[in-house]
C-alpha cells in the first residue's frame, strides 16, 4: 500500500474515531486519491481491529464499537461498486456463522459484541438473538452455516452448548461445523469437555482465533 | 510433583503446579495488567513477596492472622442453601426463618439478607407486601444485622422482559441514539421501583439494604441503582446501604450516561467507589473479574491491585466480592477451599478490605 500511507492512517483514525461521517469522509478522500478499494477496506479493517483493542482495555464502548461498525458498512455499499468496477468481485465473506445465547439464557451483550466483531471481520453472521432453542442451530448450519457459536451466561445454561453438540452428532452434521463457545461461566476445560472447537475468553480472543482457522 | 513446585490453581479451577519462580512471574503479570488498566500503581515488592508466600504455602487452606479478622457478609440470602449447584446453592430445602438463623449462629455471619428467589428488585414490586411481613417475622428472631439483597438488574426492563427497548437489538440494528434514549428511560424507572421497594422494607423494619451486581446491564443500569440509591438514603438516613458491584469495570452500554455529572462507563473499582460514596452508600462491594486462562497467582495479584487501590482511595468500608470467578477466585461452581481462603487473606492482609 505504498504511496497511501497518509490516506491509511487517516482511515485508521477515523475507525477509532468512530463517528460515521468522519469515516465515510476518510473513504471520499482515499477514493479521491485513487486508493484501491481492497486497500481501503484493509486499512478500515486494521482501524477496527484497533476499535476492539481499545474496546477490550475500557477506552472504547459498544455504541462506539457499533458506530465504527456502522460506518464501515455504510462505506461498503460504495466500496462494494468500486471494487467491481476495479475489476475484481465485491469481496467475498469469509465463512456463514450462526451465533446467538442459548435456550433459558437472555444474556446476549457479550454475544452481540462478539457477532458485530465478527461481522466487521468479514464473517457472513446470522444472530439469532438470545434464548434460541438449539434446533434453531441445527437448522441454520443445514442451511449453510459452517460455523455456530453458542453463548451461556450461567451454570445452569451452559449444558445446552454440549446439547447442542450431541444434536449435531445425531444429524451428522458434527465433522462439518466449527462450534465455538464462550460466556461468563465456559471455560477452556468445558470446551474441551463438551468437543467443542473454539473458546473465546473475549470477543477479540474468538475472532482472531476463528480467522486463523 | 518436583520437590520446588507448588500445587495452585488456574482461573477454571484446574489442579496445577508451579514453581516459584513462574507464580512470582504471574503475579508480576497480574499486577502490571491491573496497574495498566485501571492506570493505578502496580502492587510494590514487599506486597508480590507476601502473596508468593500466601500462594506457595504448603497448606491446603489458609486463614488471616489473629486480629486481622475482617467482617463476613453473605448475600442472596437463603438460596445459597435452596438453590441448586449451579445456581450458587447447596439443593437443601428449608425456610427463610431457618436460612438466616443458619447463617448468623452456624456459619458465623456478621450480617444476612432476606433475598426474593429471582434477586431482583422488579419481581420484588408485586409481592412486597409478602417481603414485608417475612422481614418482620424474621427480624424478631435474628440478632446479627438484617439487611434486603436484590439486583438492580435493569436487564428486566427491557424487552422482551420490560417496557423499553433492548439496545442489544437496537444496536444491532445500528439505532445508537433510540438505544441510549431506552436505556436513559430504563435507568429512570428502575430508580423509582429501588425507591418502592426500599423505603416499603426499610419500613419493615430492614437493617439496610445490600445492592448486588451494581451495573450488570452496564453504565445505565449503574446510574438507575446510584440514583435509587441516593432516594432511599434521602429517606433513610441510618439505613446500611452496600453497593456491590457486577464487574471491575463499568460496561459502556449506553457510553456517555452521567452521575452527578461523571460519566461512569469505564470507571474501575476505585472510582466506582466515589460515585457509590456520593450517591450516599456506607459500604462499598468491590468485583474484579477472574480470568479462566491465567493462573490463581495471575488473577490473585491482579484483583488485590485493584481493590488495594479502591481501598486507599475510599472513604467508606470496602468489603471485597470473593466467590466463582471473582476477587481472584476461580470461575467453578464450588470454588476450590485452597483457592478461596488465600484470595481472602490477600484481600484482608494486603489490600486491607474491611470486610468480606
Amino acid at each position: 500500500m505504498a504511496g497511501f500511507e497518509n490516506e491509511k492512517k487517516a482511515l485508521q483514525d477515523a475507525m477509532v474515531a468512530y463517528k460515521v461521517p468522519g469515516i465515510l469522509d476518510a473513504v471520499e478522500k482515499a477514493r479521491a486519491a485513487k486508493m484501491p478499494a481492497n486497500d481501503i477496506i484493509n486499512a478500515m479493517g486494521d482501524g477496527m481491529t484497533e476499535v476492539g483493542v481499545l474496546f477490550e482495555r475500557g477506552r472504547l464502548f459498544l455504541p462506539h464499537v457499533l458506530s465504527a461498525a456502522a460506518g464501515m458498512t455504510k462505506a461498503m455499499e460504495v466500496l462494494g461498486e468500486d471494487l467491481k468496477a476495479q475489476g475484481g468481485a465485491a469481496a467475498a465473506k469469509k465463512a456463514s456463522v450462526v451465533m446467538g445465547t442459548v435456550e433459558g439464557d437472555v444474556h446476549d451483550i457479550g454475544k452481540s459484541i462478539c457477532s458485530t466483531m465478527l461481522q466487521c471481520a468479514g464473517f457472513d453472521v446470522h444472530d439469532l438473538g438470545r434464548d434460541v432453542p438449539k434446533q434453531k442451530f441445527i437448522d441454520e448450519c443445514n442451511n449453510g452455516c459452517s460455523m455456530c457459536g453458542m453463548s451461556a451466561l450461567m451454570t445452569t445454561t451452559m449444558t445446552v452448548q454440549r446439547d447442542v453438540i450431541e444434536m449435531m452428532k445425531e444429524a451428522g452434521i458434527r465433522d462439518k461445523i466449527v462450534v465455538m463457545v464462550g460466556g461468563a461461566p465456559v471455560t477452556q476445560s468445558w470446551c474441551d469437555k463438551i468437543g467443542a472447537d473454539v473458546y473465546g475468553e473475549s470477543a477479540s480472543e474468538t475472532v482472531s482465533k476463528v480467522k486463523d482457522l | 510433583m518436583a520437590a520446588q513446585e507448588f500445587y495452585t490453581r488456574m482461573g477454571d479451577g484446574k489442579r496445577v503446579t508451579m514453581t516459584k519462580e513462574k507464580i512470582m512471574a504471574d503475579l508480576q503479570a497480574g499486577t502490571a495488567d491491573a496497574a495498566d488498566m485501571g492506570t493505578i500503581p502496580a502492587l510494590t515488592a514487599d506486597d508480590l513477596e507476601r502473596l508468593l508466600d500466601i500462594i506457595c504455602d504448603r497448606n491446603r487452606v489458609v486463614a488471616v492472622e489473629p486480629g486481622n479478622e475482617v467482617v463476613l457478609t453473605y448475600d442472596i440470602g437463603q438460596l445459597d442453601f435452596t438453590g441448586d449447584n449451579g445456581n450458587s446453592g447447596n439443593g437443601v430445602d428449608m425456610g427463610r426463618l431457618e436460612a438466616a438463623l443458619i447463617h448468623e449462629r452456624a456459619l458465623g455471619a456478621d450480617t444476612f439478607e432476606l433475598a426474593h428467589s429471582d434477586y431482583s428488585i422488579k419481581p420484588v414490586k408485586p409481592v412486597i407486601s409478602m417481603e414485608m411481613q417475612t422481614m418482620e417475622e424474621i427480624q424478631q428472631e435474628i440478632i446479627a444485622p438484617f439487611f434486603y439483597g436484590a439486583m438492580p438488574n435493569m436487564g428486566l426492563y427491557y424487552a422482551p422482559d420490560g417496557p423499553y427497548g433492548n439496545p442489544a437489538d437496537l444496536m444491532r440494528e445500528f439505532k445508537i441514539d433510540e438505544s441510549m434514549q431506552q436505556s436513559e428511560l430504563a435507568a429512570e424507572h428502575l430508580a423509582r421501583d429501588i425507591e418502592y421497594v426500599g423505603n416499603k422494607i426499610m419500613a419493615a423494619g430492614a437493617d439496610g439494604f445490600d445492592f448486588d451486581t451494581m451495573a450488570s446491564a452496564g453504565d445505565a443500569d449503574f446510574v438507575g441503582g446510584l440514583k435509587g440509591v441516593e432516594a432511599l438514603r434521602k429517606a433513610n438516613p441510618l439505613a446500611y446501604i452496600n453497593t456491590g458491584m457486577a464487574g471491575e469495570s463499568v460496561m459502556g452500554i449506553h457510553g456517555g450516561i452521567e452521575f452527578h455529572g461523571k460519566t461512569v462507563a469505564g470507571l474501575f473499582p476505585h472510582q466506582q467507589v466515589k460515585v457509590c460514596e456520593e450517591a450516599g452508600a456506607n459500604v462499598f462491594g468491590a468485583v474484579c473479574n477472574t480470568n479462566t486462562s491465567k493462573s490463581l497467582a495471575w488473577n490473585m495479584a491482579r484483583a488485590v491491585t485493584f481493590v488495594k487501590e479502591c481501598v486507599k482511595q475510599a472513604s467508606i468500608p470496602v468489603h471485597c466480592d470473593l466467590g466463582m470467578g471473582v476477587g481472584g477466585i476461580p470461575m467453578f461452581e464450588t470454588p476450590p477451599i485452597d483457592a478461596v481462603t488465600r484470595a481472602s487473606k490477600a484481600m484482608v492482609e494486603i489490600a486491607k478490605c474491611d470486610g468480606v
